[in-house]
Order: structure tokens, then C-alpha cells, then sequence
């Protein structure tokens, strides 16, 4: 009785690994012929309606328009400068503008306290100034009596 | 080194390297995931890619394979999201993709042999279904896209000992589907 190829034979055969013993064997056994020939055509057809299927399909436009070029190019460059100077400037601009309202500020605070200070070291509030007139504080008695009599 | 500058030199007029090769990517892909809009999403994604790592192609392999090596990783990662389950059954079942038989182009045989080759076809198409997703990815380049044992190792990464037995794991379970269809 022939001893037909085993499946790990078989594989070996379909993956073109085929020895002088399994081409005596396929040579000689119908069966194993048939068989291996039947796998064959299977695997063609296979193929075939495979690439068919890939066919149908159109590959698509390639648009890579910003990069056929180099990565370098000057008009990319000066839109990266721009930017560039955008944010630059942006951070300077806002912290001067910060700096001259903190100045601002500090003057207005200033011109307040000028103005409190001076309030406040007056002995006599602005309304009672023409009383003072009236008194004078150091006098003595007989002083104070002559005064009021002049008046 | 002469076969790397030239390969790299080819990847300057990448839409050239679409042309010649989207077909093959495609068809890799459309095996593979049964989806023909997945199938095209996935092309475009493999050549995006490319385009974005051609300056770090150093040549070792063919740009075919290096792109195939990329799809390959493609479709793993796709078979790995299992985010995209539901919806691959989704369309599995709203779209008729699952059928290779129709695909098969009409060669003038007569009816018998044309039903027998569908079969056939059918047979194959359904047991690499079956497979795991590397043993598919393994068969599908030896025996869609002619790939030889070396290149299929650079494609997956894979040691060329591990591709052999994917194929030969391949091999047999479609054998057992063809041998049913006599």
C-alpha cells in the first residue's frame, strides 16, 4: 500500500519546498497529484478573483501639493516669520501697556496722598478757619481784653 | 546601497509610488478585512503614513515591501481596536463583501467548471476566514501577492522559520475546505 503525503508534506509541496523524494511520490501517486493539483488550481483561482476584486478599485489622486517640494520654501518662511514677530511683539506690547498703567496708577495714588496729607496737617478744618481769626490762642488775659476792645 | 538610493529616489515622486502601488495595498487590504470602504480607508492611511516616514526609508527592503510592512501593521492594529467590532459586523452584514466566488472573472469555461472553480474559490475564501490574523496576513501574501518567504518576513517582522509555520497551519485548513468541495 502507498503511504500518501502527509499535510506537513503537502505545505512543504505548496510552499515550493519540494524535494526529489515528494516529486518521485507525486510523480508516481495519482491520488496525491490530483490532489496537490486541485489545491493548486484552488489557490490560483483564488488569487485571481482576489486581484479581480482589487481591480475594480481606482487608486486615488495623490495631492500632496504642500510638500512635493522641499519642507523649505520662502513663502512658507515668511508666513513663519510674521508669525514669528506676531508672537514677539504681542507679549512686549501688553506688558508695556501693563507698565504704563501701573504709572498711571502710582500718580493718581501719589496726588491723592499729597492731597490727605495736606488735609490732614491743617489744625483747623477749612470750615472754622475764620474763627481762628477771631482767638488768638497764646494771648493772656489783659491781652485778650484788649483785643476784643479794639474790635 | 546602489538599490537604496534608487529606492529613495523613487519615493520623490511619491505619486508615482501611489499609481504602482495602490492596487496591491488594497487588495491586501480587502482580504484581509472583507470591507472594501475599510479596505480604502486603510490604503489611504498606509500611503499617509508612508509619505510622512519616506525620509526615513533607508532602503533595506523594495518600497513594495515597505509598504506592505506598513498595511500588515494596519491591519493588525484594525483586528486589535475592538472599538471597531460592532461596526465591522455592522457592515459585514449591510454590505455583500463576503463572497470572493463573484469576484472570480468569467474565462469562458463552461458551466460545470465555472460552478466548480466558484466552489472552489468560495472554499479558500471561507477557510482563510478561519484563520488567525497572522496566519491570513501570512497566506495572503505567499499566495495573493507572490511574496516569497524572505519578503513576508519583512513584511510582519516575523522570523522566516514562524512564517513557514503559519503557512503550512494556512495551507492545511485550506486543504481541508477544498477537499470538501469535490
Amino acid at each position: 500500500m502507498i503511504e500518501h503525503l502527509s499535510a506537513e508534506q503537502i505545505s512543504q509541496w505548496m510552499m515550493g519546498e519540494r524535494t526529489p523524494q515528494l516529486e518521485e511520490h507525486v510523480a508516481e501517486c495519482p491520488e496525491c497529484r490530483s490532489e496537490l493539483e486541485q489545491l493548486e488550481t484552488a489557490l490560483v483561482q483564488f488569487r485571481s478573483a482576489v486581484r479581480a476584486a482589487g481591480h475594480s478599485a481606482s487608486p486615488p489622486v495623490w495631492r500632496a501639493t504642500a510638500s512635493h517640494g522641499p519642507w523649505f520654501s520662502w513663502p512658507r518662511l515668511v508666513l513663519a516669520a510674521a508669525a514669528l514677530l506676531i508672537l514677539v511683539a504681542l507679549p512686549l506690547t501688553w506688558r508695556a501697556r501693563v507698565q504704563e498703567r501701573a504709572a498711571e496708577a502710582a500718580l493718581a495714588d501719589s496726588q491723592l496722598l499729597e492731597r490727605v496729607d495736606s488735609a490732614v496737617s491743617q489744625a483747623v478744618p477749612e470750615p472754622m478757619e475764620p474763627l481762628v481769626n477771631l482767638v488768638t490762642w497764646n494771648a493772656s488775659p489783659a491781652e485778650k481784653n484788649q483785643k476784643v476792645q479794639r474790635q | 546601497m546602489a538599490a537604496a538610493i534608487t529606492s529613495s529616489r523613487e519615493l520623490d515622486d511619491f505619486e508615482a509610488v501611489v499609481r504602482l502601488h495602490w492596487l496591491k495595498v488594497f487588495r491586501f487590504a480587502l482580504a484581509s478585512l472583507r470591507d472594501r470602504h475599510a479596505a480604502e480607508t486603510l490604503a489611504q492611511d498606509c500611503f499617509f503614513r508612508a509619505y510622512k516616514a519616506r525620509n526615513g526609508f533607508r532602503g533595506e527592503a523594495s518600497i513594495g515591501t515597505w509598504l506592505m510592512q506598513i498595511a500588515v501593521n494596519l491591519v493588525r492594529d484594525h483586528a486589535r481596536d475592538r472599538r471597531l467590532q460592532f461596526w465591522k459586523r455592522a457592515r459585514l452584514t449591510a454590505v455583500d463583501m463576503n463572497t470572493a466566488a463573484r469576484w472570480l472573472p468569467d474565462a469562458g469555461a463552461s458551466p460545470e467548471a465555472a460552478a466548480s472553480m466558484k466552489e472552489q474559490v468560495q472554499a479558500v475564501w471561507d477557510a482563510a476566514g478561519s484563520l488567525s490574523e497572522r496566519q491570513r496576513t501570512v497566506f495572503l501574501l505567499r499566495f495573493v501577492e507572490d511574496m516569497d518567504l524572505l519578503e513576508i518576513a519583512a513584511a510582519t517582522g516575523l522570523k522566516e522559520g514562524t512564517v513557514k509555520a503559519h503557512l503550512a497551519r494556512a495551507l492545511q485548513a485550506v486543504r481541508e475546505r477544498v477537499k470538501g468541495t469535490k
